[in-house]
């Protein structure tokens, strides 16, 4: 092949013209949206109630998903800066990171007054629950009998050795879980907590989904996970042989929640898709889900009803907000990785 | 009369000094990290750090160990015996290069995990012999093809001697032939070891807590950069000693190129039930790290089809990351034609040095390399914005990312451009001059006609590699911007196995065209020793 100038040009301009093709694919497949979410959820549980709230209303929804962490730190970065309109997390003490960071703008309306308990919202309006969820000891049905696990340290009995299935300690809903007891019990009776978890040479695996399977498939006995997990392989089979332990002092109980972001530029088109999620429409998938509502009009689903009712510690982010980093740190000094 | 006359340094001097600097400097933000408290290390850092570096060096230790008997039994296996299936084997050995380990990873953890075929009954891979098993089966290449080539160009004559003097065939193998290959199966571990230190996705969704993990959860876990570049500047300089040992190893032993002489072993054949032995066990192995994934991959994803996938997230990703490749791959490849072409202009020992440090990059893990361009870019978007107000320019998208890969892969180009550059005469340049041209001129019309062959495999080269790039990636996407990769990262930790199979089948496929074009090109080259 002899090459000119001609030639050369010619290669230029395909190569250029290939790439402005894509940069256009990109661009088509993104669009333009009328409010953009910072979606820290499930990129796949929640997409079909942002479809509805199309259909209901025209608005174009545009979710940019990852988690918490990275969703705050680029939050944080752009500031006033941002494209985004509504921060959606599955966490509580992560929406606080935002809200003490400065990065929410509150919001109130007759509406969400109504569909959101007080006690699941930011008095000022800086964040809205979405739904609860409790993160719970779960034991396997065919090893361990109902009484044997009654609370958060009896995963850290000798009996559990080898046998107690944990997730990874950079997971979220482990952070808040440390991070309250922290606020709640100090830090010195959390580390006895955990030490004695660690004592158990725990399996450390990748996701609560695991951690089930694992319970299921013989690998251990014991293990903590949100309620909602469970509540969905019960869905799939009622014969899934892993039950919750509830903790007799109560049970853990986190927010999976949003808020508007500060610098948004739809402020109107976020308020109106919080109220749409909050609403019954968007609140019956949560419930297909598994989770508890935050809106007290929509019960729980009928396979799970009864846990609705079990004694809960909610989560207290005003305190455990602040013991995120010590967690953090403690996790890591005790050895859970 | 060139010593009395300094000449004022032309235009190609200065830009491609300034290209390899650019491509330079974020990696001398490391160092710095320290500059700002001192000596010490941040204290994050510091907690991390004894187990992080335990990890990886145990890491290094055990896929140098194991790349080595692994890839080295098999090429001797392949080069000095002959056994039904040897051909095959010979150039399929190669293939595991191919699979990212993230996605065997993937696979693996599919089918571990409860509700695979295999639920549970496989000995646990979320371990230290698990992690340093996996990357050795998809590392061992590496060793394999350097020695393979060192065994070929042994003689006939040096086994043959050392049979006379009364060594058994398998002892004269062990005894002459393995030492002579030392310097090439010492530059196969070091590749492969470099590979281990600098992986992320296999580590991370194994648990197993090497520095890039290490780097990557500080990053966000605790929101601490200086940490986090502490962090990044160990695992450089645990990288940049490994290169120099390799250095300094091969220095001193050249020696098997000296008997390179004479013909070319003919392999012994095998009789008996150790002929099938011979190409069992190579083809178990194939089986289970490329065979059985990919075969794992199609049902999962026929499965995700039947279900509709979601197909505009797929088309997304993939749409992303052949745009990322295409753009990263032009600017490497007119990144790396200047570098090279910048001290052939006009001999400069200063341009011809920053040249060499510009392929530093390789040796730096993507995901250091991340943080490290990152850092300044922050710096400089917050003083553009101030001045321009134009909003978060080169770290909200994907500019930085792209200047990440063209870092870490400068040098994949840089080679290429640089081999094939090497191969035109000076005489030509001379000539052209001679008749009128200037330096940019000589370029266009006689350089870049004769070098396209390396600006096309050059091109290739980078392409593929941000295709499976992961670390850089999962610390610098644009939001939104997921790619092939990152869908099957997040997938698998998740536990999502389905949904991730068509990502990973594509990022296979783009990974098999390299090794598959390196495969044809060896044997017209007489790879197999024909």
């Amino acid at each position: 092949m002899r090459w000119t100038r001609k030639r050369l040009g010619l290669v230029a301009a395909g190569v250029a013209v290939v790439i402005a093709g894509l940069a256009a694919a990109a661009f088509a497949l993104s669009g333009s949206a009328d409010v953009v979410v910072y979606n820290g959820r499930s990129q796949y549980g929640d997409e079909q109630a942002f479809k509805a709230f199309k259909d209901r209303t025209g608005l174009k929804v545009e979710l940019r998903g990852g988690t918490a962490p990275e969703l705050f730190e680029r939050l944080r970065r752009e500031g006033d800066r941002t494209d985004a309109d509504l921060l959606v997390t599955t966490d509580l003490a992560n929406l606080w990171r935002a809200e003490e960071a400065g990065l929410l703008q509150p919001v109130d309306t007759p509406r969400l007054e109504q569909q959101v308990p007080a006690a699941l919202h930011d008095p000022a309006g800086a964040w809205w629950g979405l739904s609860t969820r409790i993160r719970t000891p779960m034991r396997s049905t065919e090893r361990v009998p109902a009484d044997a696990v009654r609370s958060y340290a009896d995963l850290g009995d000798p009996r559990f050795k080898g046998r107690l299935c944990l997730r990874t300690s950079n997971n979220e809903y482990n952070q808040s879980f440390v991070a309250d007891s922290i606020a709640k019990h100090g830090e010195a009776q959390t580390e006895k907590l955990l030490r004695s978890w660690m004592a158990n040479d725990p399996q450390i695996l990748g996701s609560d989904v695991d951690v089930l399977d694992a319970i299921a498939a013989d690998r251990c006995d014991v293990g903590l996970t949100n309620h909602y997990y469970l509540g969905r392989k019960l869905k799939d089979d009622p014969d899934f042989p892993v039950a919750p332990a509830w903790p007799s002092a109560g049970a853990h109980l986190n927010l999976s929640g949003a808020g508007v972001v500060k610098g948004s530029e739809h402020r109107a088109n976020a308020v109106r898709l919080l109220e749409f999620l909050t609403g019954r429409q968007a609140q019956e998938e949560i419930v297909e889900n598994s989770e508890f509502a935050a809106n007290p009009d929509v019960p729980p689903a009928e396979h799970i009803r009864e846990w609705a009712d079990v004694k809960t510690d909610p989560i207290d982010v005003e305190r455990a907000g602040p013991s995120l980093q010590a967690a953090v740190a403690l996790m890591q000094r005790v050895g859970w990785t | 009369m060139d010593v009395a006359v300094r000449r004022r340094p032309s235009g190609w001097t200065v830009a491609g000094i300034a290209v390899a600097a650019a491509v330079l400097a974020p990696l001398l933000v490391l160092p710095a990290s320290f500059l700002g408290q001192g000596e010490a290390l941040d204290q994050i850092a510091g907690s991390l750090l004894p187990e992080a570096l335990r990890a990886s060096l145990v890491l290094a230790a055990g896929v140098g160990v194991g790349t080595l008997l692994l890839g080295g039994s098999l090429a001797a296996l392949v080069s000095f015996y002959d056994f039904p299936g040897r051909r095959w084997l010979d150039w399929a050995l190669v293939l595991p290069l191919a699979m990212p380990a993230y996605v065997l990873v993937y696979v693996l953890l599919g089918q571990y995990d409860g509700s695979g075929p295999f639920g549970g009954r496989l000995p646990e891979i979320r371990s230290t012999g698990g992690t340093i098993a996996v990357l050795t089966a998809v590392l061992y290449p590496y060793v394999y093809v350097l020695a393979r080539g060192a065994f070929l160009g042994q003689s006939r004559q040096a086994l043959e001697a050392a049979r006379t003097l009364g060594l058994s065939y398998g002892a004269a193998v062990r005894r002459v032939a393995l030492p002579l290959a030392r310097p090439a199966l010492a530059g196969g571990v070091a590749l492969a070891v470099m590979e281990a230190l600098a992986d992320f996705g296999a580590v991370n969704l194994l648990n197993y807590r090497a520095l890039t993990d290490a780097i990557y959860r500080v990053w966000y876990g605790t929101f601490d950069q200086a940490a986090a570049l502490q962090l990044a500047t160990v695992l450089v300089t645990l990288a940049a000693t490994l290169v120099a040992l390799e250095h300094f190893a091969r220095g001193r032993a050249r020696y098997h190129q000296a008997l390179g002489r004479g013909e070319a072993v003919l392999p012994r054949r095998l009789r008996g039930p150790v002929a099938w032995l011979a190409p069992a066990l190579p083809a178990l192995l194939l089986l289970a790290a490329v065979v059985a994934p990919i075969a794992q991959l199609l049902a999962w994803a026929i499965g995700s089809l039947g279900e509709g996938a979601s197909a505009e997230a797929l088309a997304r990703a993939a749409v992303n990351s052949l745009l990322l490749a295409s753009v990263a791959a032009v600017v490497a490849v007119i990144a790396a034609t200047v570098v090279a072409y910048a001290p052939r202009a006009q001999p400069s020992r200063l341009a011809g040095g920053f040249g060499r440090a510009s392929a530093l990059g390789y040796a730096v893990p993507g995901t250091v390399v991340a943080v490290a361009v990152y850092v300044p870019l922050a710096w400089l978007d917050a003083r553009l914005d101030d001045l321009a107000g134009v909003g978060l320019l080169l770290t909200g998208t994907a500019v930085g990312l792209v200047l990440a890969y063209v870092v870490r892969f400068h040098a994949l180009a840089l080679f290429s451009v640089q081999g094939r550059m090497a191969r035109i005469s000076p005489s030509l340049d001379e000539a052209a001059r001679s008749l009128g041209a200037d330096r940019s001129r000589l370029l266009a019309d006689v350089h870049l006609p004769l070098l396209w062959p390396g600006i096309a495999i050059a091109a290739l080269l980078v392409f593929v590699e941000v295709v499976k790039e992961l670390p850089a990636t999962a610390l610098l996407r644009p939001l939104g911007g997921d790619t092939l990769a990152i869908a099957v990262w997040e997938a698998t930790k998740d536990s999502r196995f389905d949904t991730a199979a068509l990502p990973a089948l594509m990022i296979v496929a783009v990974g098999l065209v390299p090794v598959v074009l390196a495969i044809r090109l060896s044997r017209v080259g007489g790879f197999d020793g024909g």
